[in-house]
This record gives structure tokens, sequence and C-alpha cells, in this order.
């Protein structure tokens, strides 16, 4: 319990922390209300126009914010975590932490524990965020302000959570493997930008690609999302997904597996591999 | 009943890839209650050697153990303070946040952190960023994190690193007073005049080996004479053929440097006046730790 609340502060004090929070409800406002309203407000005739507004009213919260996280939610706790975990490889206060009293193991569960707290605020800033913004356009257009029921609201907040801590994990394995920090980003966005977008679109056309598709983070983020009636992002917009869908229960399974591999593997590296090389 | 040593090593050996050897068969003991000053050069594996005594690093091959324990064990690291290396924190936390992170992690409560933070004279600056600190000012707050747990056992690498002459005295003597009583230091340093003041035995570390170890007096082992005579070569021939006389080197023209009990001086100056020789001085010399050091480590020549 010490050691968690250590990490716990480490992360409250981070300025990192803080501004990864900000850019994530900024985009997922962006991208779920502000420039879906512009839109709607600035071309009047434009087909499925009142669909776009159905999305923006507060009944469809869930499935509106819900389509950042595979994306833009997944990014930032992917950098998130790799900050928390290299950054004791960079500054060597790994070393520092290891000769106090704790084990390896435990130091380290602390850490992921942190982390995972640290995943709620990140959950529940968007959806308060987006409720708010909601609000204020079912205001603007005259319309009723009915929240989603409480049992789903719970529900979307959980699979919310379980998104982004599935993207963290990978995020702490990265950091982990690199020892560090600048590796680990890079190659975590690259992937996460950029590769599953490519294996995604390809496997339209290419089985084994489309195969090789339905295992990766974001296409069950997709799937799960999906499967409680969320709406995926146009195929060409930021994030944009054309992939083949899995099944809810599947997607499930999978992050739960992928959460358990990633976290399962740091955590026999750090127990066993010398926290430095030669001097 | 508990052993006397507290740090016990047999053949310690750490290999990086088949050829970086680190740490070849270093097998020393530290005793309870002593400042041990682990001395070598840069690379010859003295931090490797730590790492492995904290559990940091694993070794290849040999035994170790550290207040009865495995190295690395939560047991024996709650007894254990530690300061490897250049001291690493939380650059944007305060001095003093970087101590509650580890006080939390070492399970010593908050209270600990302002006696030692005044103890390290920091108190002052306790709130500002550890990355707005000078290198003194983080070489004592390192000094802190290591006092927290009130320790047994205290292991410190280059303590004095980037201190000013003020500073490496305080430094001195504040080793000096925690080496008193039950508190045994393992202190890794090249500063010979440092380990020369604080250390009550010394192990001699080169290429990952324990070389020599033992007190300063037993590796000063013996001392030389110093003889200053006239004409000098005449002088030398005449000792150099000497039973009981070891080593004769020149030394700035007419002084010669004779490995030899200081008994002998008189013995030796009635042989040379009768011989002929002129006899200006005659002194026993003490062997400097640092002159034993390059010579065992080897590094005499870089120094001549």
């Amino acid at each position: 319990m010490n050691s968690l609340i250590a990490e716990l502060l480490l992360l409250r004090k981070r300025a990192a922390t803080w501004i990864l929070l900000g850019s994530w409800t900024a985009i997922a406002l962006l991208f779920s209300y502000v420039f879906p309203y512009l839109a709607y407000t600035s071309d009047t005739n434009f087909h499925g126009r009142s669909i776009v507004l159905y999305m923006l009213l507060p009944q469809s919260l869930i499935s509106t914010i819900h389509s950042t996280f595979p994306f833009f939610g997944g990014t930032m706790v992917l950098i998130l975590a790799i900050l928390s975990v290299g950054s004791e490889y960079n500054w060597g206060t790994l070393t520092t932490v290891l000769v106090q009293r704790d084990g390896r193991l435990k130091f380290f569960l602390a850490k992921i524990a942190a982390l995972a707290i640290a995943l709620i605020p990140f959950v529940l800033a968007v959806f308060a965020l987006g409720f708010l913004a909601s609000s204020i356009i079912a205001l603007r257009e005259d319309q009723a302000i009915a929240l989603p029921p409480i049992l789903d609201l719970l529900r979307a907040l959980g699979v919310g959570w379980l998104l982004l801590a599935a993207w963290a994990s990978f995020g702490v394995l990265l950091a982990v493997l690199s020892r560090g920090t600048a590796l680990a980003i890079g190659l975590g966005i690259i992937y996460g930008l950029v590769l599953e977008s490519i294996i995604s679109s390809f496997g339209r056309r290419i089985d084994l690609l489309d195969q090789i598709s339905k295992g990766l983070l974001r296409t069950n983020g997709y799937s799960l999302i999906s499967s409680l009636g969320g709406s995926l992002p146009e195929e060409a917009g930021p994030g944009g997904f054309s992939g083949t869908m899995v099944s809810g229960t599947q997607a499930l399974i999978v992050l739960g597996v992928y959460i358990l591999i990633f976290i399962s593997v740091s955590a026999v590296v750090v127990k066993r591999r010398d926290v430095t090389g030669p001097s | 009943m508990p052993s006397d040593y507290v740090i016990e090593s047999e053949s310690l050996t750490k290999r990086y890839r088949p050829h970086i050897m680190a740490v070849d068969g270093l097998s020393m003991q530290a005793r309870r209650g002593e400042v041990y000053g682990f001395v070598g050069p840069n690379g010859a594996g003295k931090t490797t050697a730590l790492r492995m005594f904290l559990g940091l690093v694993r070794p290849t091959s040999g035994s170790c153990t550290v207040l009865g324990e495995k190295p690395g064990s939560p047991h024996a690291l709650a007894r254990i303070g530690a300061l490897v290396e250049t001291p690493a924190f939380y650059p944007y936390l305060s001095g003093r946040n970087n101590l509650r992170v580890l006080a939390r992690h070492a399970g010593v409560p908050y209270a600990r952190i302002e006696p030692i933070l005044e103890e390290v004279e920091l108190s002052g600056r306790g709130d500002d960023r550890f990355k707005t600190y000078s290198l003194g000012m983080k070489q004592r707050l390192g000094m802190a994190a290591a006092l927290l747990k009130d320790p047994e056992l205290l292991i410190l690498d280059e303590p004095t690193n980037g201190l000013d002459p003020a500073g490496m005295a305080e430094m001195r003597h504040l080793i000096r007073n925690l080496g008193r009583g039950n508190r045994t230091v393992l202190l890794s340093s090249h500063l010979m005049g440092e380990l020369e003041q604080i250390c009550d035995r010394i192990g001699v570390v080169k290429d990952g080996k324990i070389v020599a170890e033992g007190t300063l007096d037993e590796l000063r082992h013996g001392t030389r004479i110093k003889l200053r005579a006239k004409p000098v070569e005449q002088a030398r021939e005449l000792l150099a053929a000497l039973d009981g006389v070891g080593k004769v080197e020149t030394r700035d023209g007419d002084t010669l440097l004779i490995e030899a009990d200081p008994t002998l001086a008189a013995y030796l100056n009635t042989l040379l006046v009768t011989a002929g020789v002129e006899v200006s001085e005659l002194t026993s010399v003490q062997n400097s730790l640092e002159s034993v050091f390059l010579s065992l480590t080897g590094e005499a020549r870089l120094h001549e």
C-alpha cells in the first residue's frame, strides 16, 4: 500500500500526466462534439444531418465518446504508461527505488496499480466533459437533456477503462523492453497510429491481413464499443477504421488477454533482468 | 549468533557478453562496524560489485551474502542505505517529496525526513525541485536518501563526487561519524586521501579482482629510506650489493629511495661514509596509499 501511495504521488505531481489528460479530453471533445456540431450548423443541407444531431445529444453520450477511445485515448495513455515506467530507466531512479525495501515485483505491481488508478480520471473526464458539451448542444438546439440509463453508463465507463488499460499495458511493455521512453514512444505511436490502420485497410483485400487485423488492439477496441451500440469513426477521418469486426465477447477476451500478457511479460523482465548494463 | 561479516563474497563474477568481464572472482569480507574502502581505477569493477551487493545486478557466478541475506532481498534492503553512482531522483519533484516517495517505498515514517534534511543541510532548499539542485546538493540529497532507513550497512559509491573542498571535508566527517558504533560503511572511491582519512580497512580492486586487502598500515607495509649522497652512483652501487637492501631507485639527481628496514639507517650511513661517500640526508619515508595503489594497479608509469 505504501508503494502504491508513492507511485500515485509520482503520477499526481508530474506535469505530463495533466498535460496528457488535458490533451486527451480536448481532442475527444473537438472530434466528438465541436467539429461535428460546426459541420452541422454550417451546412444545413447535407444528408444525415438529423443523425449527426442525434449523436451530439446527451442520450448518445456513450457511443459518441466511446468512439474516441481506441484511437486518441489509446495513444494518450500509451504515452502516459511509457513515461511512467520508462522514465525510471532514463533518470536512473529505478536504482534508487529498488535499493529501498520492496522487491522488484512489489515495486512493479505498485506502479501498475497506480497507472490503473490514474486511468480512471482519463475515463471520467471525457465522459463528464462530453456530457457537458452534449448538454450545451441540446440546449442550443432545444432538445431534451437525458442521460443514458445508469447501468449502461457504468458498463460504458468500465469498457472505456478496459480499452485504455490495454493500450497502457502495451506502453508498459514497450518501456520495459526498451529501458526508456524515446524508442518506446516512437514505436508505440507508429504501431498505434500507422501500422494498425494499414493492416486493417489492406485486410479488406488480403485474407491473411484480415485475419491478423482481427487480433489487433484497435479492431478489438472498436468491436467492443460497437457491440455496446457505439458508433465508429468515419473511414477517412482521424482514427478511421475499415477493418473486419469481431464479436463483443471475443473482443472483451482478447483485450483482457492482451493486458495479462503485456503485464506478465513486463513483470518477468523487470524481475529477472539486471537493472543496468556494464558501466 | 550473527556473523562478524556484514558482506561476504566468494569468487563473485559478473560477465557481460563473452568479452566484458566486469567483476572477476571477487572475494572480500566487510566486518561489522568498520569503514571498508573499495579503491580501484575507473572500470575496475567497483560499481558493478556494489550493484551486485544490492541485488541490482545478478552475478554470473560466485556467491555473496549481505547482512546474512541474499543480495536484494527485502529483509536485507530494509537495513541497507545506498548511494550508487550519481544520485538519481525524480527531477520534477522537490527534494522533500523525493524523500517522501522513498520513505513510502522503504516503509519509513515521514518524521524521519526533516532531521535528515537538516543533517545534510538541505532543509532550506527542501521544497525546490531536484532539477534545480547543484551537483553538491544532489550528492547531499543522495546521502539523505541513504540515511533514511537509519541503516546498519551504508554503501556509498563516490560520495564526494561534485563536492567543493569544504563539502568534501564535511562529507568525510559525516561518513567517519556514521561509521562509528555498530554501523558498517562500504565506501568506494578513487580519492586516496579520502580513503586514508576515513577507512579502517581497504580493498584494492583491479580488473574485477581484489589485489590487496588490509588495514592502512598493512597496505602501506614497510617504509623506505631516503638518502641524499655524493657521489650518488657510488652510493647506489654500494647499497645495491648489500644483503637486506631491496630496490634502489634514483630520484632527483643525488637522492636515492631504498627499500630497506629503517633500523639499518645507521649501518648504511657508516658504510657509505667509510667508503668516502658524503651523506647529507638520511630519513625514513612511509609509503603513501597512493603509491601503494599505483604500484598495485600498475598505473605508476602514468604518473611518473
